[in-house]
């Protein structure tokens, strides 16, 4: 091609004032029409049940809205579209209803934990203990303060154990590298997938029954670390990863020995990640209550010696007060679990706020 | 081009390695990587020691039948029943968890979808004892009326018969529950499996007239199977392995074993059946038979988890 067509927008004054034509995206007066129907007229119907039927709300949603929807969405676009797009608004409304459905579980346990929580609530509920404390003592008095501290003593055990072997595995795996890692990764998915009742059972048979140690906070927080190990090498793998290579071949090629390189190059610069992961790790196991009912069983006193004896922390203390027949009883569950849901929420902001800032670094 | 090599990285880690320190190190880190393993063969080897006696002196039997009267016991009705409780939690969960996924990837605009995933990962963060207490006594009372419907409109499909009239403790609510604790974990896969989905493929199949219905159906599942499928799978083990929030909402009962009548009070679970005996264990004997059931939770789990990963495994490293 020797000669170039020069398109010139003023000899082509169509090119000006259209604009690039996209046929799908035209909505005609009978697009318009057929959308505002296939909208209104199911919630007519659906309206008039709520009015004149004596259905439960809930019934008339679910078998009655949820199916007229679909089939009103599937004869819009059809009409529209043609037979082709039925797919589509099936899956459409569907996606839309199953968005609903998990956003209405969400919401009510939320909102049932924080209102019937807030009625337990008062300084006496967090700080005090539950010694002399009856299912059927009113709520002024015996609180959490106890199940707050075994918690905090049984994580904070499980975290010492879990964090620095979890972040050594991840170091086998991102510094080392030696032969046997595709066998590490796999040997910490499979962990991960050990029910807590089983981690609990393994202390059990092991160091209790054998009469190693006690019922107490610190057979607890070997259980935990089972749980908490898999989370905090799988995190810290993945952020160790982040860590640019040439940090690493830099301070090799500085004369530094690859152990230096790990322990003052690498982990130094994916310090808040590593940070992150033993977050993650604190809140996989919080709120776990099996192994807890196995190795630490339960205490209504403070205990504060980890190898003396058994010791309640936040999950306990709602497993025992769930089915009570004392109203005040069920309150206090409902307060503990709320009190554990915002240690779970701060842990979660933490490690999104965290996680966030992390590429800048 | 100049003429001489650079030594490749591999010959500068094994002279690094010759360093003292440096080996010391290797071996303190390689060490440390082994604790998993030791964790899961412990675990083998000390439930397994336990599970032999049991099964020296109850035989077979132990595993095929349903008993918990001293001095028979066998844990069939339980081991089926945490099958049945996974199998209604799946139902539920996997289609809800796809949907889900679908909408945040294909059909919620930007800033939605990301509220989304954050939000089921609130709720992956829940404490299952948090669940089992909502569940005790907002969900269950809630489902009881549900069910009631069901075999009222619906008895006539043997699933949804029941004799007794009593809706309460059923494997429907149970199986429920654990749907509710899945559809985080199974969502949190689908949706990094769906977004994956090259968008090459998504445009050419848009280019060549394809609904959404159509480029889900032959580009997005099939191009993600893998990774659907395991995380299905990831989210199983989970369900096999639940134990408190099961343990609030499901009647344990031995005899007769409740095979299929999901309505119906009374169902099972090894994993709920472990802490509820416990408590009232009332001997040695009776907290190795404890022990032993544990054991083949462990192995049941272990298999499901097992395949799980090797399944997302082979279809590209996904974080879980």
């Amino acid at each position: 091609m020797s000669s170039t067509i020069v398109f010139d927008a003023e000899t082509i004054p169509a090119l000006t004032e259209q604009k690039p034509q996209t046929p799908w995206g035209r909505r005609t007066g009978k697009f318009r029409l057929v959308v505002v129907l296939a909208i209104v007229i199911p919630a007519l119907i659906v309206g008039s049940l709520f009015m004149f039927s004596t259905l439960p709300g809930a019934v008339i949603m679910v078998a009655v809205y949820f199916p007229l929807q679909i089939i009103a969405t599937v004869l819009a676009a059809i009409s529209v579209r043609g037979t082709k797009s039925a797919g589509d608004a099936v899956i459409i409304v569907s996606a839309i209803g199953a968005t609903i459905f998990s956003g209405i579980v969400l919401i009510s346990l939320l909102w049932s934990i924080i209102t019937k929580g807030i009625q337990a609530m008062s300084m006496a509920f967090i700080f005090q203990n539950n010694e002399y404390i009856s299912p059927s003592t009113p709520l002024g008095y015996g609180g959490i303060g106890h199940a707050v501290l075994g918690t905090v003593l049984i994580v904070g055990i499980s975290a010492l154990i879990a964090v620095p072997l979890g972040v050594m595995t991840a170091l086998y795996i991102t510094e080392v590298r030696g032969r046997a890692v595709p066998y590490v990764r796999f040997f910490v998915q499979a962990m991960s997938g050990v029910p807590s009742v089983v981690a609990g059972l393994f202390i059990l048979t092991v160091l209790i029954l054998t009469g190693v140690l006690n019922n107490s906070a610190f057979a607890a927080g070997l259980a935990y670390s089972i749980l908490m190990l898999p989370t905090v090498a799988r995190t810290a793998e993945e952020v160790l990863k982040l860590v640019p290579e040439e940090l690493r071949t830099g301070a090799l090629a500085l004369g530094s020995t690859r152990a230096r390189v790990a322990l003052r190059v690498v982990v130094p610069a994916a310090k808040t990640g590593i940070i992150t992961a033993a977050i993650l790790g604190v809140a996989r196991v919080v709120g776990e209550t099996a192994p807890l009912l196995l190795t630490a069983l339960k205490n209504d006193k403070t205990v504060l010696n980890p190898f003396s004896e058994p010791i309640s922390a936040l999950p306990t203390y709602i497993f025992t007060n769930v089915a009570q027949p004392y109203p005040d009883a069920v309150l206090r569950a409902w307060g503990a679990a709320l009190a554990l849901m915002v240690i779970v929420a701060v842990l979660f902001t933490v490690t999104r706020v965290l996680s966030a800032k992390r590429p800048g670094k | 081009m100049s003429d001489v090599e650079a030594p490749v990285l591999r010959d500068l880690q094994s002279a690094a390695t010759s360093h003292r320190g440096d080996r010391i190190f290797n071996r303190t880190i390689a060490a440390a990587a082994f604790t998993a393993l030791i964790v899961l063969g412990g675990i083998t080897i000390f439930l397994g020691a336990q599970a032999i006696p049991v099964l020296q002196q109850q035989g077979l039997a132990f595993l095929t039948t349903s008993e918990w009267n001293p001095p028979d016991y066998g844990i069939w009705g339980m081991l089926y029943g945490s099958v049945l409780l996974a199998i209604i939690a799946l139902v539920i969960a996997v289609p809800a968890s796809l949907l889900l996924s679908v909408f945040m990837v294909f059909l919620a605009p930007k800033p939605l979808a990301t509220v989304l995933t954050n939000l089921v990962d609130l709720m992956a963060a829940i404490p299952s004892v948090i669940i089992g207490l909502w569940a005790f006594y907002v969900l269950a009372p809630v489902s009881e009326g549900w069910q009631q419907l069901m075999n009222q409109y619906l008895g006539w499909i043997p699933i949804f018969q029941n004799d007794s009239g009593n809706f309460s403790g059923t494997p429907f609510t149970a199986g429920f529950v654990l749907a509710i604790m899945m559809i985080p974990i199974v969502t949190s896969v689908t949706r990094e499996v769906l977004g994956r989905t090259p968008p090459e493929l998504i445009n050419a199949s848009e280019a060549l007239g394809c609904s959404l219905w159509s480029m889900l159906r032959y580009v997005a599942l099939p191009y993600g199977r893998g990774g659907l499928v395991g995380g299905v799978m990831l989210g199983l083990g989970r369900a096999l392995g639940e134990t408190i929030a099961v343990f609030f909402v499901l009647k344990i009962v031995f005899d007769p074993v409740n095979y299929y009548k999901i309505i119906e009070s009374g169902g099972g679970s090894v994993a709920t059946l472990i802490v509820s005996k416990f408590g009232e264990a009332s001997g040695p004997y009776e907290t190795q038979l404890l022990l032993a059931a544990g054991f083949f939770l462990f192995m049941m789990t272990l298999v499901v988890n097992v395949i799980a990963n090797l399944i997302v495994n082979r279809t590209g490293r996904l974080q879980s």
